[in-house]
């Protein structure tokens, strides 16, 4: 990893007198995943069309791979808008040489390397299918593949998941982990939170076009403490005493924050107090919880509202 | 980044490739011969009966006598002239009462008559919705006033003969040649004219099917808009050209065929523009596609605006309106002038290819042309330039990167 494949600072957009970003920061680690999460409206698409040039902030910089003016850096740039769009009449080989040959990769190349990542994926059997005899997934998939085909540095990814299976959406995942692990830098936005716990280094949390927090996964979930879980033998006694006031008991079990001196002058304390302890467990937050925690409970509702079929991972 | 031209390059491939490998573009090849062919076809089938239908019946209500002698009067004028050139006369018998019978004519569905010629020659009636400067009152009165001096010279046995002219022939007039030249440059006005109003509102809806199948982003992510808009331009220029080169050959073709035919009946003037033949065509396919890139420029960035094709169509007919306007602004002005109106017709961008063909009609000077053609080009990129901003400010709803003149080339602001 070096610098930032991308830097922007202050970036202001206001479509018809509203604000829709609000002088967001962000900095994206050359070689890493980045994932910008919020829900519907809150900036992320607007985000990500200023940082790639498509429109102009007006406020605020931004550097793509080093280059002020984003469109200079279009040749090691891959772009997978949230609105999928292909030429229906093409053929799968040519839609992905066409959107290479956009990119500065000339057409033969481009075609050869279709082929390859056609048959490499699977898809084989499509080289010469129009894009209007496939799938929306599939369709999905071949724009994808346009993404790459140019073998970008940086590849910017909106909302990818959407309309994808469950098969299709691991299979992404893994094209993720590959691209990073060669070194190209990924950004992509996202409403469903497993996917950027997953894959994610780092994370944005944009809300009514503001960052809520940009850091790391790890630093997001840390946020929160982590959860106690605890089940005794006996009901009652002295030990009660050594939990903390927010515990609460739930089906037998209780449950809390670990407390900020640590879990061992509690533990100490169930003991002496003779609780009987039949089960300890201590949890790390989730990244959901952490985002509930950062950018409210309305918010997160809003991500599962918005995908009610993938919701948002516990 | 891709330079604009090869940007350009990749977008007009890709459509010129779309569109010219569709089968729909069979249709378009065609769809102009068929018209032609049937317009053709059915014009001279039904153009002596419009003709005929369009001529007014005058019902002669007189003695045999009269009628005859306007009868005569009638074929020796039309001789001279087209039968269009006068009424077509009905002899009818005389009743007792002139007027009631003239009444009856008129009323008459089944007659058609427009008017009723009655009394003799030396005091004749016309009855009818007539007016004394309109064509049936006059024609009849040069019918009347020729048959009664006939009548007198023949009654004085002072009819002269016929003298046929004496006829010596010379190459060339100089009102002929300025004739034919100004035929010649209303042609080119008018080649222009059609091919540019037949192609270039094709541009109208060639980017609804990006902004439809939501291409639009993939293509502005990678490649500066005023890239898609030259791509778009240039593919349609091509398109038209092979169709115009189809077109061209299909009338080579028909008017070598016509002229083996008809070889014997047919003398086309000899007489070339005042550029000649060679460079005279090549200036009509010059001025064709600055024509072509200027209008189609323009409505490249009138129809980016709309966002599906019932825009596109509510936006068609303003769009015709205005060639037509131009069009006929050019044919009332050009010449070799250099009025005032003229001179508007040759500067502005709409109207200057159309006007400077006219020109290369009938004058020999090329300079003019050199200038025009690169006025004429400057203008191509500065409608592409105001087009692409007004996209980008109008549907990406962002303000335009750079300055005006910094093609293709984008700055983020600073300062927050």
């Amino acid at each position: 990893m070096g610098g930032p494949a991308i830097e922007a600072k202050g970036l202001v957009k206001s479509f018809d007198g509203k604000e829709a970003v609000r002088g967001i920061d962000i900095a994206v680690p050359e070689g890493s995943i980045y994932g910008i999460l919020g829900p519907n409206g809150a900036g992320k698409t607007t985000t990500l069309r200023m940082l790639l040039g498509i429109i102009e902030p007006d406020r605020g910089t931004r550097t793509l791979l080093g280059h002020e003016r984003p469109l200079e850096a279009a040749r090691i740039v891959g772009y997978l808008p949230e609105e999928r769009g292909l030429y229906p009449a093409m053929s799968t080989k040519e839609a992905i040489a066409f959107m290479g040959a956009l990119r500065g990769l000339p057409l033969e190349v481009g075609r050869k390397r279709a082929e390859i990542l056609l048959q490499q994926n699977g898809l084989g059997d499509y080289v010469d299918k129009p894009i209007k005899s496939l799938s929306k997934g599939m369709a999905q998939t071949i724009q994808l593949f346009g993404t790459i085909v140019h073998k970008p540095k940086l590849i910017v990814l909106d909302e990818p998941f959407s309309g994808l299976d469950a098969i299709n959406q691991g299979r992404l995942e893994s094209l993720i982990r590959d691209e990073a692990a060669s070194g190209t830098t990924v950004i992509f936005s996202t409403h469903v939170i497993h996917h950027a716990e997953r894959l994610c280094e780092r994370i944005a949390i944009i809300v009514g076009g503001q960052i809520r927090f940009e850091g790391l996964v790890a630093e997001a979930r840390d946020r929160l403490r982590p959860q106690v879980r605890l089940r005794t033998r006996n009901a009652d006694g002295p030990w009660r005493k050594a939990l903390p006031a927010s515990a609460r008991e739930i089906g037998g079990v209780w449950q809390f924050e670990q407390p900020e001196a640590g879990i061992e002058p509690v533990l100490k304390a169930l003991i002496d107090g003779g609780a009987g302890i039949e089960e300890l467990s201590i949890e790390r937050s989730g990244l959901h919880d952490a985002f509930v925690a950062i950018a409210g409970e309305s918010a997160a509702r809003e991500m599962e509202g918005a995908h009610p079929d993938l919701g948002v991972a516990a | 980044m891709m330079n604009l031209f090869e940007a350009s390059w990749v977008i007009a491939r890709r459509d010129f490739i779309a569109s010219v490998f569709s089968r729909t573009f069979i249709l378009f090849l065609i769809a102009p011969m068929l018209l032609f062919g049937f317009v053709a076809f059915f014009s001279s089938v039904t153009d002596s009966q419009n003709r005929a239908a369009l001529q007014p019946n005058v019902a002669v209500v007189a003695d045999s006598a009269t009628t005859e002698a306007l009868a005569q009067s009638r074929a020796r004028l039309v001789a001279g002239t087209s039968e269009q050139s006068f009424p077509v006369l009905h002899p009818v018998r005389p009743a007792e009462n002139l007027a009631v019978q003239a009444q009856a004519l008129l009323a008459d569905q089944s007659g058609g008559y427009s008017a009723v010629l009655g009394g003799t020659l030396d005091h004749p009636v016309l009855t009818g919705p007539t007016n004394a400067e309109g064509y049936v009152a006059t024609r009849l009165q040069l019918l009347v006033d020729d048959a009664r001096r006939t009548a007198a010279l023949q009654s004085a046995n002072a009819a002269p003969a016929v003298v046929p002219i004496e006829r010596v022939v010379t190459d060339q007039a100089a009102g002929n040649l300025q004739m034919i030249r100004r035929g010649v440059a209303r042609a080119g006005q008018a080649i222009i004219f059609t091919a540019t109003m037949l192609l270039a509102t094709l541009l109208l809806s060639t980017l609804v099917e990006e902004k439809t199948n939501k291409v639009i982003e993939v293509l502005a992510a990678a490649v500066p808009l005023d890239a898609i808009f030259l791509g778009k331009l240039l593919a349609m220029l091509g398109i038209s050209l092979v169709g115009l080169t189809l077109w061209a050959g299909m009338a080579g073709l028909g008017y070598t065929f016509f002229m083996h035919i008809f070889r014997d009946w047919v003398a086309l003037p000899d007489v070339a523009p005042a550029v000649g033949w060679p460079i005279w065509v090549v200036l009509v396919m010059l001025y064709f596609t600055t024509n072509f890139l200027l209008l189609g420029a323009l409505f490249l960035g009138i129809g980016a605006q709309a966002s599906n094709i019932r825009e596109i169509q509510t936006i068609s007919m303003p769009v015709t309106m205005l060639q037509l306007l131009v069009f006929f602004l050019v044919i009332s002005v050009a010449g070799p002038s250099f009025g005032p109106a003229a001179l508007a017709a040759y500067i502005v961008p709409f109207s200057s290819p159309m006007a400077m063909i006219a020109l290369g009609a009938e004058s020999e000077t090329l300079w003019p042309h050199l200038i025009a053609l690169a006025w004429q080009a400057l203008w191509v990129v500065i409608i592409i330039r105001f087009s692409s901003r007004l996209f980008r400010r109008t549907v990406f709803k962002s303000a335009s990167s750079g300055s005006f003149f910094s093609f293709g080339r984008g700055k983020a602001k600073s300062g927050s």
